[in-house]
Parts: structure tokens; C-alpha cells; sequence
């Protein structure tokens, strides 16, 4: 599989999803009066450099199943519409206190902390609304419109990403798997698995796709955390952030190892996938990607 | 089943309130259960089941029996409008936002699980309340169930409460507030959800798009003149026969009816806005009707 993945052209393909999905986004909110709250939303849903990791797994597991890129763009902007709201309301003050985000000021350090709040409270609804009045209704059924909004619903909710933010924030002996579960896991399970709705695939390849996302989405972090470790040694910081990572757990090689291991598991349901042919092959460049790192993305729009 | 209309009671409103609040409290109850991790849990718990009137359930389960629908067709939706009442009020009472210690009689949420659960329980019940729309909703066409889930969400974002509250916000303080910037307030900090909830209840219910309409004019009015009174409460009344802190308005410098027509003006307004209401309905079976006019007859009357 790994010489199939290699020929792909991974930031190609990357790269114009991440350019029609901007323009989606850009289009969903546009400003109106009251004109402060949707510069807020837009400036952390529309920030430069953004991956969009959750929407372009999504369209790609839709399209493993010869599902319609049209019918999982709605989806796919809902997605990065509620994961923004999860991480303006992660960041503010009373929560992880973080004044940057991607190099960026925080949403509350440039609109206040009344409104990010608001901005996240407004980006969940409209995710949905998204989904629902977006959707080609003649390439997606309304039983499978539902089952999307519930998965949405359950991954950003009291037992997902909210879960997550929760131990993150409470601590707790042996929080950090789940915290990385729940925080990181979470998003990625989410985006495979509606992309594999929307396409109408059957339960069981749902599920696959599930531990897929969610052992990428945990792959992806771990490997980031790595990456920014590495930055901070050599600058000599000492530093350890109060959140729950696996670097600060483990270390940094014992982390390379949970990501090796993420690796193998994610190829491993993606193995399941074989009759599909070539349509498999974009979930297995982000494998491979999220380790290897061989380019920059999102960084040019 | 007409013929027995000698043999059955006039309608008791009263009856009718403590019987809906019952099945509604039961299913909120229900809904939101115990699980890990159990703060949160908790928190949602205390907040949504702080015994609220409980009018937008009622109105959405009125909404749904007045076109032809159940009780039971309309109790998903009915919680999952209380579940985001219930989320807008944990945020709105923030030490960010308007940094309140009281509500329904009881400390805030965030005085009892602390800033960051209290942010974090209002994300959880706002996400819960699509999930529980959509799972719970049973007897009903996915169809009428997707559009629901539009307009609920709709009813609560930038169109809707969100844009209230900005507005409400970014008018602290300013000095020249008209009726119309006021109106734009209320339309969406209040009626809109009260909006959402009995248009929710029409849709599932199977209300065609005319009945639809009318009831959604019908909430508009109702919305409005619930925010009127309100306004007339929070000057009126003492902050233990509100349950909340009396005369925050006032503190806050926000701009009220009261402040910008009078307490005599406001009271009439809320007069006309009930009447404008109930001639939306007027076009129903009066018996079917009775519930929703009794229930804007409350909005208007309320002493709470």
C-alpha cells in the first residue's frame, strides 16, 4: 500500500480541497448586522493556515465509497464550523487561558471574551444549519442527513470534545489517553465516519472508519506535540504546558512509538477498504503523512 | 368524540400547566442522564432542572396538538428547546457576559461548577439538544424532522438569540437606544426561541406550511410581549418574587420599555401585542386553540 500512497499526489489533492472548502466557508458566513459577531466567527473559522484536516477526511471517506464531493461539502464546513467553536471556547480565559491560536491572537484577546463565547455559541447552530440547507436532498437522504447531525451532536457533546476539555482541565491520574481520545480522537472519528454516511456506506465500514479517524486524529497530535517539543529544546525552554500530553508524559521517543503504533492501526482498518481500489488511497497518505510531514499545507492560502 | 362536549370540563389552564411541566420535567429528567464525567453531567442536570416555567416546551407541545400532532410527537423537540433556553442562560449569566449570581431562585451555575464547567455545560446541552431532536423524535418523516432541525438551529444563532445578545451587549450604556434597535433586541434574544419552539411543533406535528405561518406570527407576537413584560417585572417586582436579581436593568444602564415608553404605555403595548397574537389563531378550532391562548394570556398576566 505504501508504494500505491507515494505516487499519489497527496498535496495536490490536499491542496484544492482545502481551496473549495475555504471558499464554502467564506461564502456560509457572510457579514450582516450585526456586523462584530461575524467578524468574530469568521476570523477563527477563515484564519490562514488552517490544515482542514476534519473536512477533507470527510469528503475523501465519501468519496472511498463513490459518494458525490458535492454531498459531503456541507457536512465537511459544518465539521470545521464546530471545531472552531470548540477551540475559541477552549482557549478563553477561564478555560486554557491561551492568548494565541496558530500563531494568531486568540478569538477573545481581539473580540472580548462576551464574544467568543457568543461566536462559538453561534458556530455550533450554524453547522447544522449548514448541513441542512446546503446538502443536495437528491444526493442524500434525510435518514442519513440525521444520522450526520447526530454524530456531529455526540462529538462535540458532554461525552466527546466537551469530555475531553473537561479531564484536560480537572487533571486526574491517567487522564492523558483519554483527554488525547476525546480532545483529538474525537474530531477525526467524527469526519470519517459522517463522509462514510453521507456516502451511505453499511454500518460495519462505519465502524472501521470510526477507529480509522480516530487513531489519525490522535496521530496527528502526538506527532504535532513531538514536532513543537523539538522546536523547544532547541531554544532551551524547560516549559511544559499544564495540559495532557503524551511528550509530557513519555517523553519524546516513547511518544514516536504511540505514533508508530497509531500508524499501524490506522493502515490496518484502511486494509479493509481493498475492494474499493484506488479510492482508498487519499485516507492512506494522511497516515502516512501525518508523520512524515514531507510538506506544508494550508500555509499558501 | 365532539358529542361529549357537555360532559367535559371547561379548559383549565392550571390543570393543563402542572400536567405539561410534570411529562416535560420527566422527560428532561430522563434525557439527560448520569455519566461520565459526572461534573458535567451534574452541572447540566442542576441548571435544566432548576423547576423553569417550562413555557417554551408547553407552547411547542401545544403547537404540535393544535395541528393534529401528540404529546409524545413533540416532546423531543419540546426538551431540546428548554435544553438551549436552559445553555443561553448559563452563558448569558457569565462574569464575562452579565455576571449574575441568582437565577431561578438558585446560585448560578458557574457560582456552583466554576466558569470553565459552566462553559462547557452549555456547549454539552446545545450539542445535546440536535442529538436529542434527532434520536428521540419518533413517528415523525425524517423530512419534517430536518427541518425542524433547521429551524431550531436557525432560532439560536446569528439570526436568532445570538444576535439579541450582541445587540443587547453592544447597547450597554449607549445613550440614544429607539424602539426599533429595542424591538431587534427582544425579536431575537426572546421570541426567537419561543419562535423556534412553536413552529418546531407545528412542523412535526404535520401543520401545513399555512398553519406553519400563522403560528410562527403568532409566536413572534407572543415573544415580544413576553419581553415587555419582563422589562415591567424587573422594575416592579423584588428580586425574591422574581427568583432573579429585580432591577438589573436599571444597573446595567440597559435600555427597557418601561424606560423608553413608561410603565402605562409598556402595559398597553403588552395588551396589544396578546390581542395581535390571538387573532393568528383565529383561523383554529377554538377548542384545539384553548392551551396556546391561555398560554399568552399567562405570558401577559405572569406576577414572575
Amino acid at each position: 500500500s505504501s508504494s500505491v500512497s507515494t505516487q499519489f499526489d497527496l498535496k495536490g489533492y490536499w491542496t484544492t480541497l482545502i481551496g473549495e472548502i475555504n471558499q464554502k466557508l467564506d461564502e456560509a458566513i457572510q457579514v450582516q448586522y450585526p456586523e462584530k459577531i461575524y467578524e468574530a466567527m469568521r476570523y477563527s473559522v477563515l484564519a490562514k493556515g488552517a490544515k482542514r484536516a476534519p473536512p477533507v477526511m470527510c469528503v475523501a471517506a465519501c468519496e472511498l465509497f463513490g459518494g458525490n464531493r458535492l454531498a459531503a461539502f456541507p457536512t465537511a464546513c459544518a465539521l470545521e464550523m464546530v471545531h472552531a467553536a470548540s477551540l475559541i471556547h477552549d482557549d478563553l480565559p477561564c478555560m486554557d487561558d491561551d492568548p494565541s491560536r496558530r500563531g494568531l491572537p486568540s478569538n477573545h484577546t481581539i473580540y472580548g471574551t462576551d464574544m467568543a463565547i457568543l461566536a462559538g455559541d453561534a458556530l455550533f447552530p450554524l453547522g447544522f444549519r449548514h448541513i441542512v440547507s446546503h446538502t443536495p436532498s437528491d444526493l442524500v437522504p434525510d435518514a442519513r442527513l440525521l444520522r450526520v447531525i447526530t454524530e456531529i451532536a455526540r462529538a462535540v457533546g458532554s461525552t466527546g470534545m466537551a469530555a475531553g476539555q473537561f479531564l484536560d482541565l480537572e487533571g486526574g491520574p491517567n487522564a492523558v489517553e483519554f483527554v488525547q481520545e476525546k480532545k483529538f480522537g474525537e474530531m477525526g472519528e467524527c469526519s470519517a465516519a459522517c463522509g462514510g454516511l453521507l456516502a451511505g456506506a453499511e454500518d460495519e465500514e462505519i465502524q472501521r472508519l470510526r477507529r480509522y479517524g480516530r487513531a489519525v486524529g490522535v496521530l496527528y497530535q502526538v506527532v504535532d506535540e513531538v514536532l513543537k517539543e523539538k522546536m523547544k529544546n532547541k531554544e532551551k525552554e524547560e516549559a511544559e504546558k499544564k495540559g495532557k500530553s503524551y511528550v509530557g508524559l513519555y517523553g519524546v521517543e516513547k511518544a514516536m512509538e504511540v505514533a508508530e503504533e497509531l500508524r499501524t492501526k490506522a493502515k490496518k482498518e484502511l486494509d479493509g477498504f481493498e475492494k474499493y481500489g484506488e479510492s482508498v488511497v487519499p485516507l492512506y497518505s494522511f497516515v502516512d503523512y501525518a508523520i512524515d510531514r514531507g510538506f506544508s499545507v494550508g500555509d499558501a492560502s | 368524540e365532539e358529542e361529549s362536549e357537555e360532559s367535559r370540563p371547561t379548559f383549565s389552564f392550571k390543570s393543563y400547566m402542572v400536567q405539561k411541566a410534570n411529562s416535560v420535567n420527566q422527560a428532561l429528567d430522563a434525557a439527560v442522564s448520569m455519566k461520565d464525567p459526572l461534573k458535567i453531567h451534574e452541572a447540566m442536570r442542576y441548571s435544566l432542572l432548576a423547576g423553569g416555567k417550562r413555557v417554551r416546551p408547553m407552547l411547542c407541545i401545544a403547537a404540535c396538538e393544535l395541528v393534529g400532532g401528540t404529546e409524545a410527537i413533540a416532546m423531543a423537540a419540546a426538551c431540546a428547546v428548554e435544553m438551549i433556553h436552559t445553555m443561553s442562560l448559563i452563558h448569558d449569566d457569565l462574569p464575562c457576559m452579565d455576571n449574575d449570581d441568582l437565577r431561578r431562585g438558585k446560585p448560578t451555575n458557574h457560582k456552583v461548577f466554576g466558569e470553565d464547567v459552566a462553559v462547557l455545560a452549555g456547549d454539552a446541552l446545545l450539542a445535546f439538544a440536535f442529538e436529542h431532536i434527532v434520536v428521540s423524535t419518533a413517528g415523525v418523516p425524517p423530512a419534517r424532522v430536518v427541518r425542524a432541525v433547521g429551524e431550531l438551529a436557525r432560532s439560536i444563532g446569528t439570526e436568532g438569540l445570538v444576535a439579541g445578545q450582541v445587540v443587547d451587549i453592544c447597547s450597554e450604556g449607549l445613550s440614544e437606544v429607539d424602539l426599533e434597535h429595542l424591538e431587534f433586541i427582544h425579536q431575537h434574544k426572546t421570541a426567537a426561541l419561543l419562535e423556534g419552539a412553536v413552529v418546531l411543533g407545528a412542523i412535526l406535528g404535520g401543520g401545513s406550511n399555512e398553519e406553519v405561518e400563522k403560528l410562527r406570527r403568532f409566536a413572534r407576537y407572543i415573544g415580544l410581549l413576553f419581553q415587555v413584560v419582563d422589562d415591567i417585572l424587573d422594575v416592579t417586582k423584588s428580586s425574591q418574587e422574581l427568583g432573579k436579581t429585580a432591577g438589573k436593568d436599571l444597573v446595567a444602564d440597559k435600555v427597557t420599555y418601561p424606560k423608553l415608553l413608561g410603565i402605562e404605555k409598556s402595559r398597553e403595548f403588552a395588551e396589544k401585542l396578546n390581542k395581535d397574537a390571538q387573532n393568528q389563531l383565529s383561523g383554529f378550532d377554538p377548542e384545539k386553540a384553548a392551551p396556546l391562548i391561555a398560554l399568552a394570556n399567562y405570558i401577559a398576566h405572569r406576577q414572575n
